[in-house]
């Protein structure tokens, strides 16, 4: 402590009167080492020192009266006695350094996908079994009303559940809105005459080998397209995505590099994807990157089709059924095998020439022993 | 010049006088004391005033060392009346000076609601701008520190409910530091109440760099998107701690601390209750009428759809501050934070 | 209750300072800087004070303004104090301080927007830049006089600043606390009680138990002088004075004028109520406006003819004042709402923005406010 105050000496005694100091300022002293001498109404009394220290200053001399709770002497160096307060107790917490941790304002952007409905609307949607998910609000905002919600629960009973779509569904009608929106697309349908091929032919793998050859004749079609800038990048390197159904929806897989590489090499490639699909184990980066699509629809059903372009591609080649079909050969007729192509191309970045001398090219490729 | 010279010794008025600019480590009322001292050497248009801040420092020391270093003239030692304070510190920001005064307590804060609500609120407004009052009031405030009665006051409500005033509130010695230099800084009145009760309970690193923290906005002292906790004040500390607690149970609390209360941003506290869905809002100060009440509207007006269960207040009891054997009564909780939280998660 | 003294507050009291007495005579020799020039000059400000104040009572009675305080009969404590301050101090008024806001560039058109509702009448420019708006609480502008005078102590100007204040208002917390302030803190205010003797309905004996409100200066330590307040010269020299001393830091003055309060409190009230008829006709005797004409035509400084000049003259400025607060343009909608602080907050900025889709902005008129 910093004071030594004149300390309670005992039977109600109030004051007393220095008689003479032991020490001097600028002495050090010990603890309980006799400091000074008071005179009080029954003795006189020797005050030792509560405590070690040096001497800074003296209060009062030989004579004076002082009273109990007085300072008598200040003590060099020593912590104040100060409480930091007038009232109560103002604790101090651990000598601990915190670090002060904040953000001016908040911290995450909006969400904006929520429902919006009132807690009311809610609890209607939850009695009436309803999925507020697949309801369109009618009210201001897009704000669902009990009205919608009741028609929802009608629509249902009446009809069945809808569900929402998910996964793979739910990207496939996305981006099919996108591309139509987008994109400028026209389709060219023609027929190839297979009667020159030899028996077990690999159609898919003959149809991968002329979308290859094809592009080295028209580059422009194995390409991107920036619809915003208005700017067409042509692909040195053909990577084919090819569409594969599964109960789960469309996947399409990219095949990569496919005009340099050997048919049975491409093949192989093709069914590592394919059971990849299947299996649901395909990596995203697997299906990403495509040039130009193959769509082979035929080996279901179905002639001629107008297959939907992706962007930033640009062409598609859709492959319907093979079919026998009454020909006309030199002077008479004969039955040859056909098989029908759908070439789709967006207008907007390649003409119709370069996309017909594109199914063209195909066409020469696929006739081919 | 008289404006009563003391004679008497200042030797408890000393301070270590530090150069300008270093870092300190401070609690909540050293922090109020190093912004103090920064603006008034930055802008000598700062004037102190109150009741024992001059050789005393104030009775919580957040004015020491002050006169030693910047004198009598700029450190004024005022007779004991609390609305001529608030008065002359009107008068005198009318006239471009910026006085920042003491009350030193919220309980004796009332004789001066004249001057800060009818004058202090309204010069700017009443002569279209030619006049304004660009004045601080500091009062210690909140329970906690088992005092005598009137000085344990949370009556921020009050002053929130008018216009043309700010109400500052910070938490943290960091916040304070910058959230004062702002306060000062600002052109028009405001009401800087300091939670005495959190005044020493932690220390920071501060920069003494004169920068100061933006008024009407909330800080996110913790993100989380389970549910939104909103407190000012030292009911944060307490919302920390819960929020702490509630991270070992897997639930993840976002805490915001207003601290200006009014105005209010409730930008930041819309946002994050439309993330997490869910709000509790924590006051020391009695439960009617209160910033809690003020701030649960304007989420059910802004936000209600995106509300999973309803706004939850905890707070203290409509009674005045007990006297201190019964404060543990009144004061809220960090069980009573968890408790709400729990209620909220369980839904509508 | 006491009994209504008022003859005793208004005999002549050997301390009070006089010069021009109640029947027009200087009983003393008048002050150097009081020149024929002075004297007309501040005959014809009272006489203008009262036009004006003839014409807002008509105006609110006519309901083309609100409530009105008249300042009938106490027109020499206004122009005392106005004609004594110097452009630099400042003033700190009341709500009834017509005669000195106009002596220092507040125009009688704002005087009437004031009391019309309007604030841009508190936009005071020139020489009253600095001043206060009048304050409506009783008492309350003591205390910011006090802080206007700690600022002008504060920063070494060499100026002061002059308050007002009621008889009622004597009574009420701040006029002791901003006295005792300014004089421990030796301040440079001045102090002027307009002691009109009647605080709406209580006379002056019922409002304090002292024989003068001057002297309650000695509760503060300061000077405290009695006036005759329907004597222009005797406030002018009185308020000159204590200027002087302010401004050379010897310290504040409190200075009591005596008069009465000839009108209503203001044009809400009913004075008949509580006072009697007799007791006004005699007050009128000795009003300031006839006794500084009686002492301005005795010594031949004054005649029929420019009186009727002058009274033509100021009913012209007055009229003027008139015909330009009726025609102008009121404010915008949303013009209560810019002030509030320095910039708008958000949430203001919300509620001016439905404020203004429900009241549009006005048409800006050929006055440009």
């Amino acid at each position: 402590m910093r004071y030594f105050k004149l300390p309670d000496l005992g039977e109600g005694l109030q004051e007393a009167e220095i008689v003479e100091w032991h020490i001097k300022p600028g002495d050090e002293v010990e603890e309980d080492q006799i400091i000074l001498s008071v005179e009080t109404a029954k003795a006189i009394v020797d005050l030792p020192s509560p405590q070690k220290g040096q001497v800074l200053a003296l209060f009062g001399a030989a004579g004076d009266q002082v009273h109990v709770g007085e300072p008598l002497l200040e003590y060099a160096g020593a912590a104040d006695d100060d409480k930091g307060t007038v009232v109560g107790e103002v604790k101090s917490g651990s000598k601990e350094v915190e670090v002060d941790q904040f953000i001016i304002g908040g911290s995450s952007a909006r969400d904006s996908s929520r429902t919006l409905a009132t807690p009311l609307i809610k609890s209607l949607a939850r009695r009436l079994n309803v999925d507020l998910a697949q309801v369109k609000g009618s009210g201001r905002n897009g704000m669902i009303t009990a009205d919608d919600v009741e028609k929802s629960a009608q629509v249902k009973h009446d009809f069945g559940d809808a569900f929402t779509l998910k996964g793979v569904r739910r990207v496939m009608a996305k981006n099919m809105a996108l591309a139509h929106a987008e994109v400028v697309g026209v389709t060219i349908h023609d027929d190839v005459d297979l009667h020159a091929w030899a028996k077990g032919e690999d159609i898919t793998m003959r149809l991968v080998r002329s979308i290859g050859v094809a592009c080295l004749a028209e580059p422009n079609l194995n390409a991107w397209f920036d619809g915003n800038n208005l700017a067409l990048r042509p692909i040195s390197r053909v990577d084919l995505g090819i569409a594969v159904d599964t109960p789960d929806g469309l996947f399409v897989p990219v095949l990569r590099d496919v005009a340099n590489r050997k048919p049975a090499d491409l093949r192989k490639g093709l069914d590592n994807l394919r059971a990849a699909v299947q299996a649901r184990k395909i990596p995203p980066a697997e299906m990403t990157g495509a040039t130009i699509t193959l769509s082979n629809f035929g080996t279901i059903a179905g002639r001629y089709s107008n297959p939907v372009v992706m962007p930033p591609m640009i062409a598609i080649l859709g492959a319907g059924r093979i079919r026998k079909e009454l020909v006309v050969d030199g002077d008479g007729t004969a039955v040859h095998a056909m098989l029908p192509l759908s070439l789709t191309f967006d207008h907007r970045a390649v003409s119709g020439g370069e996309a017909a001398r594109f199914l063209a090219a195909v066409m020469r490729d696929i006739a081919l022993k | 010049m008289a404006l009563k010279e003391e004679k008497s010794s200042d030797k408890h008025a000393k301070s270590k006088i530090e150069p300008a600019g270093s870092t300190h480590v401070v609690t909540l009322v050293e922090a109020v004391n190093l912004a103090l001292r920064r603006a008034m050497r930055d802008s000598p248009e700062v004037i102190i005033l109150g009741e024992d801040v001059g050789l005393n420092g104030g009775v919580f020391r957040a004015t020491e060392g002050l006169k030693a270093e910047f004198g009598y003239k700029r450190v004024l030692d005022t007779p004991l009346a609390e609305s001529l304070i608030a008065g002359i510190s009107v008068g005198m920001a009318t006239q471009g000076m910026r006085p920042v005064a003491e009350i030193q307590f919220m309980g004796f804060i009332y004789a001066a609601v004249e001057h800060i609500l009818c004058h202090a609120a309204r010069m700017r407004n009443r002569t279209r701008g030619r006049l304004s009052c660009p004045m601080v009031i500091r009062a210690p405030f909140g329970g906690g520190i088992h005092a005598p009665e009137h000085h344990s006051e949370s009556t921020e409500a009050m002053f929130a409910h008018i216009p043309g005033l700010r109400v500052v509130i910070p938490s943290s010695p960091t916040r304070a530091y910058g959230l004062l230099l702002s306060a000062i800084q600002d052109p028009d009145p405001v009401l800087f109440l300091e939670p005495k009760r959190i005044y020493r309970m932690v220390r920071q690193q501060v920069e003494d760099d004169g920068q100061g923290l933006p008024l009407d906005t909330c800080f996110t002292l913790r993100q989380g998107q389970d549910i939104t906790l909103v407190s000012w004040g030292a009911m944060v500390h307490e919302t920390l701690l819960a929020a702490k607690q509630l991270a070992s149970e897997g639930i993840e609390a976002e805490v915001i601390d207003v601290a200006t209360i009014s105005p209010l941003d409730m930008e930041t506290i819309i946002q994050s209750v439309e993330k997490t869905g869910r709000c509790v809002i924590i006051q020391e100060a009695a439960r009617s009428g209160g910033i809690g009440s003020e701030i649960s509207a304007r989420i059910s007006e802004e936000a209600l759809l995106y509300l999973q269960a309803p706004v939850r207040r905890v707070t203290g009891w409509d009674t005045p501050m007990p006297y201190p054997k019964n404060e543990h009564l009144y004061m809220p909780s960090v069980e009573d934070i968890i408790d709400a939280v729990r209620t909220t998660l369980e839904g509508v | 209750m006491k009994e209504n003294s008022m003859t005793d507050n208004l005999d002549q009291q050997a301390d009070r300072i006089s010069f021009i007495d109640r029947d027009g005579n200087a009983v003393r020799e008048l002050p150097d800087t009081v020149d024929v020039d002075w004297l007309r000059q501040s005959y014809r400000h009272m006489v203008l004070i009262r036009a004006l104040d003839k014409k807002a009572v008509a105006l609110q009675r006519t309901g083309q303004m609100s409530t009105y305080p008249s300042c009938l009969g106490q027109e020499a404590v206004g122009t005392g104090i106005g004609m004594a301050m110097q452009d630099e101090d400042i003033f700190v008024p009341y709500y009834r301080d017509q005669a000195t806001q106009t002596l220092r560039g507040v125009t009688l058109h704002q005087i009437l927007q004031t009391w019309g509702g309007d604030e841009r009448g508190n936009v005071f420019e020139g020489v009253a830049k600095k001043d206060l708006p009048l304050c409506i609480p009783i008492a309350n502008q003591m205390s910011h006089a006090a802080g206007v005078a700690v600022a002008l102590k504060s920063r070494g100007i060499r100026q002061a600043v002059v308050t007002t204040i009621g008889d009622g208002g004597t009574s009420r917390g701040d006029f002791y606390e901003s006295l005792n302030l300014a004089g421990v803190w030796q301040l440079p205010l001045v102090t002027v009680i307009n002691n009109n003797q009647w605080a709406i309905s209580v006379p002056r004996s019922s409002q304090t138990g002292t024989r003068t409100l001057a002297q309650k200066a000695v509760a503060a330590g300061i000077e405290g002088v009695q006036v005759d307040g329907n004597d222009v010269v005797a406030v002018y020299h009185a308020v000159e004075q204590a200027l002087h001393k302010a401004r050379c830091g010897k310290g504040s003055t409190l200075i009591e004028a005596v008069t009465y309060r000839l009108s209503d409190h203001t044009t809400a009230d009913d004075a008949t109520r509580y006072r009697e008829a007799s007791q006004v006709s005699q007050a009128w005797e000795y009003e300031p406006v006839k006794r500084l004409q009686t002492w301005l035509h005795a010594n031949k400084h004054w005649d029929p003819d420019r009186e009727q000049a002058l009274l033509r003259e100021v009913q012209q400025e007055v009229d003027d004042a008139v015909a330009a607060y009726l025609q102008q343009a009121p404010q915008q909608p949303d013009d209560f709402m810019r002030y509030v602080y320095e910039e708008m907050n958000h949430s203001l900025q919300e509620q001016r923005a439905e404020l203004l889709e429900k009241h549009g902005r006005q048409k800006e008129d050929s006055h440009g406010t």
